[in-house]
């Protein structure tokens, strides 16, 4: 399509230049023809000055006068007479450049004459000058020998005339090319409308002829030229005539090339300048695009976009994503809300089965979240323990009332089955893909450092630090909460437990950290303490 | 110079009327005058030499006083006659010669004297004299003798435009007329005479005259114009 608009420009601009091109040579022939004429018409009166000049010599006149006076005074000539005529004639055929230098008798007949084409003006000939008492004139005179154009200058004593000195240059070939030369035109030279003299094709000249015009623009020969007249003298025409078609090719050439590489320049640049624009645009595209890829993949809703600045519309779509995600994280953190309301309720639901485990794990919670506070742990750490430690025995859903309330000892196969608990929890939480995080409390509170607890009986460092925290909060919940068997132990009692049995069943660290964390560990009657812990601890 | 014309006329007509009453040979008896009057058939316009020395030549100079002045009325067919020897001139006047023709008889001398402020160059090539007085300037003069008959054409080396005609006879009947074209020859002998009247361009118009005893022959020339070109 491009390429289709780009070739119809092109034909366009062609045909467009063509025609201004050739209106162009046409112009610059006629100018160049004004040039010429104007030189030649100097150049005509120069000759004809100096033809003047020549005309002045005292001693041809003086002797060409007492010749024709003496022959008529006496009837005789003198031939010394004649022969100072001729000598001076031949003398002064040396300073023209003309073929020929002749004088004229007043009859019109040749006298004598000198110059290379002086065999050619036989003296006794006719030759016809234009009359008048004009002192220089300029004609085509016919000589059976052929036209010459010519060039005279009257020889007169103030009002007698005594003849008439006459330069002619012959119409031939070498005329013909030295006005060519001189014009830069081609040169037809016709007599009687016979060519006798060109410089251009000879089908050109005879279709000139032929076509009678003077001036203008006609065809010749299948090509259109500039005709201008440059001499109709007598029978004789000298015309100038350039091919406008010829003049007009090369310089439309010319013009089409420069055109064809400003095209092509054009192409380029614009080929070269939309890579770079596309680049320009497409690059912070392929980032956003990328770093959306990466967002999506890591699910980082949370994270907002830069704005890179390179264009608004680019601008206007981080923005509008950055609006997307922090929706679409307020919709996630809703939908994670109502899951953790939704566990809360059940793990409340869970401890309510047994009365004396009622609000055992939102205890749990707290403990293990004031611990991790104490421990100096992230943020999102305490989040992670805050609900994993809420969560940490729903796997208890799937172990019968009867063994849970059971009050008395348990039996091997039921401690079995209780001992199952971690490992139904983490296969609930692993359907939920966002409790990912809670997975190792849930799995493994029930670890022990010396690696005897359950299920895997990992060893110390390779528990999670979250389960061991939830492990010693889950412990010390469990001895300060009443028992079907047993009545609740006293903090401090739990705590002298908790101490006795740290570094094999619990956490050292942890249980620091909690006794660290109860202000009033050692003042029990606290009551913030028993309002934080949702119960008499006494 | 048209009174020394004139002189020169009265001179040459006392001189024949001395020898016609010393009477050699013919009587009054066997002489009678011929006289007449030279017209030109249309006024020959006088114009201004074309010169590419563009000086400032005046006008009034080149006009000739009359185009009758340039004629020379004489007998063809004169014997051969020994006349007195004649002193005629011809000044070099704002870039001509005044007067432009002159007659005179074989031995005469003709002085140029040289009126302008400029050189002027006298020089002939006519088989009749050759001579070339060199150039010379303001009131200098140099003469030329004319010992042989003929016409001799007189220029100018230096400026091509300037001619002038010594017409030398070897008998005393010819005559330039006076401004008005009249003229008079007197003492012609009797009989049929070949009459000639001369003019540097419009030719020379020959006509017969029967000169009889006892009264003046009158004869009228028209000179011819050649169509003008």
């Amino acid at each position: 399509m491009v390429a289709v608009i780009l070739t119809v420009v092109f034909v366009v601009i062609t045909l467009d230049a063509r025609d201004r091109v050739r209106a162009a040579e046409t112009d610059k022939l006629r100018v160049s023809e004004n040039v010429f004429s104007a030189l030649e018409t100097k150049r005509q009166q120069d000759q004809v000055a100096a033809m003047t000049t020549l005309a002045e010599n005292p001693t041809l006149k003086a002797a060409l006068d007492t010749y024709f006076t003496e022959r008529r005074f006496s009837g005789s000539s003198d031939e010394q007479l004649r022969a100072t005529v001729m000598g001076q004639t031949a003398k002064l055929a040396m300073q023209t450049p003309a073929d020929v230098l002749a004088v004229v008798q007043t009859d019109g007949k040749i006298f004598t004459s000198a110059g290379p084409a002086a065999g050619r003006w036989p003296a006794g000939t006719q030759v016809d000058i234009p009359g008048g008492t004009q002192p220089a004139f300029q004609s085509v005179a016919m000589l059976p020998a052929g036209a010459f154009r010519v060039t005279g200058a009257r020889l007169t004593f103030g009002d007698r005339p005594i003849g008439a000195l006459v330069a002619g240059t012959s119409l031939d070939a070498n005329y013909a090319q030295e006005l060519s030369n001189l014009s830069t035109a081609g040169v037809v030279i016709t007599v009687n409308e016979s060519v006798v003299a060109r410089t251009v094709p000879e089908e050109v000249a005879r279709d000139l002829v032929a076509s009678r015009a003077s001036a203008g623009t006609v065809t010749l020969n299948n090509e259109e030229y500039a005709i201008r007249p440059m001499l109709f003298s007598g029978p004789a025409r000298i015309f100038m005539l350039t091919s406008v078609d010829a003049a007009a090719r090369a310089a439309t050439r010319d013009a089409l090339f420069a055109l064809a590489t400003i095209a092509f320049g054009g192409i380029l640049l614009a080929a070269v300048g939309s890579f770079w624009l596309a680049r320009l645009v497409s690059e912070p595209v392929n980032r956003l695009s990328g770093e959306i890829a990466t967002m999506t993949a890591g699910r980082e809703f949370d994270r907002t976009l830069e704005p890179s600045g390179t264009s608004r519309e680019l601008d206007s779509l981080t923005t509008a994503f950055n609006d997307l995600m922090r929706s679409l994280a307020a919709a996630q953190a809703e939908t994670r809300s109502a899951y953790v309301g939704a566990i809360r309720a059940l793990a409340a639901a869970l401890d309510a089965r047994d009365p004396y485990t009622a609000g055992h794990s939102e205890r749990v919670s707290t403990l293990s979240v004031m611990i991790g506070r104490t421990m100096n742990l992230p943020a999102a750490d305490i989040e992670v323990l805050r609900l994993g430690a809420l969560l940490h025995d729903i796997g208890k859903i799937g172990i019968s009332d009867q063994i849970l309330r059971k009050t008395g000892s348990l039996t091997a196969e039921e401690f079995e089955q209780i001992k199952r608990h971690p490992g139904l929890g983490a296969r609930i939480l692993r359907q939920v893909p966002f409790l990912a995080p809670h997975l190792p409390i849930v799995e493994l509170h029930h670890e022990r450092p010396d690696g005897r607890g359950y299920p895997f009986g990992l060893r110390a460092e390779d528990i999670p630090l979250a389960a061991r925290i939830v492990h010693v909060a889950d412990a010390f919940d469990a001895m300060t909460s009443a028992r079907a068997y047993r009545a609740a132990l006293a903090a401090a009692v739990a705590f002298a437990e908790l101490e006795r049995f740290s570094g094999t069943q619990f956490d050292p660290a942890c249980v620091e950290a909690l006794l660290a964390a109860m202000p009033s560990s050692h003042d029990i009657e606290e009551p913030a303490l028993a309002q934080l812990l949702g119960r008499q601890l006494v | 110079m048209s009174i020394g014309a004139r002189n020169f006329v009265l001179l040459a007509a006392a001189v024949l009327g001395l020898m016609a009453t010393s009477g050699t040979r013919p009587t009054a008896q066997e002489r009678s005058s011929v006289r007449g009057r030279v017209s030109i058939g249309i006024p020959v316009t006088a114009r201004r030499a074309t010169s590419t020395y563009s000086r400032n030549v005046p006008t009034v100079a080149l006009a000739p006083e009359s185009e009758l002045r340039h004629v020379v009325v004489y007998l063809k067919d004169a014997p051969r006659t020994p006349a007195p020897v004649m002193h005629a001139e011809i000044r070099q006047r704002n870039e001509n010669f005044v007067p432009r023709v002159v007659a005179v008889t074989v031995g005469s001398t003709v002085d140029f004297p040289n009126d302008d402020p400029i050189y002027h160059n006298v020089f002939s090539l006519s088989r009749t004299k050759t001579f070339d007085l060199g150039r010379f300037p303001k009131g200098k003069s140099r003469g030329e003798r004319f010992d042989k008959p003929g016409v001799v054409k007189v220029f100018c080396q230096i400026h091509s435009h300037m001619s002038a005609t010594v017409m030398v006879f070897d008998h005393p009947w010819f005559v330039v007329p006076d401004e008005g074209g009249t003229f008079e020859l007197p003492n012609v002998p009797i009989g049929t005479h070949q009459i000639t009247a001369w003019h540097e361009r419009l030719g020379d118009t020959t006509m017969d005259v029967r000169v009889e005893p006892g009264r003046p022959e009158t004869i009228d020339f028209v000179l011819p114009v050649p169509a003008q070109q």
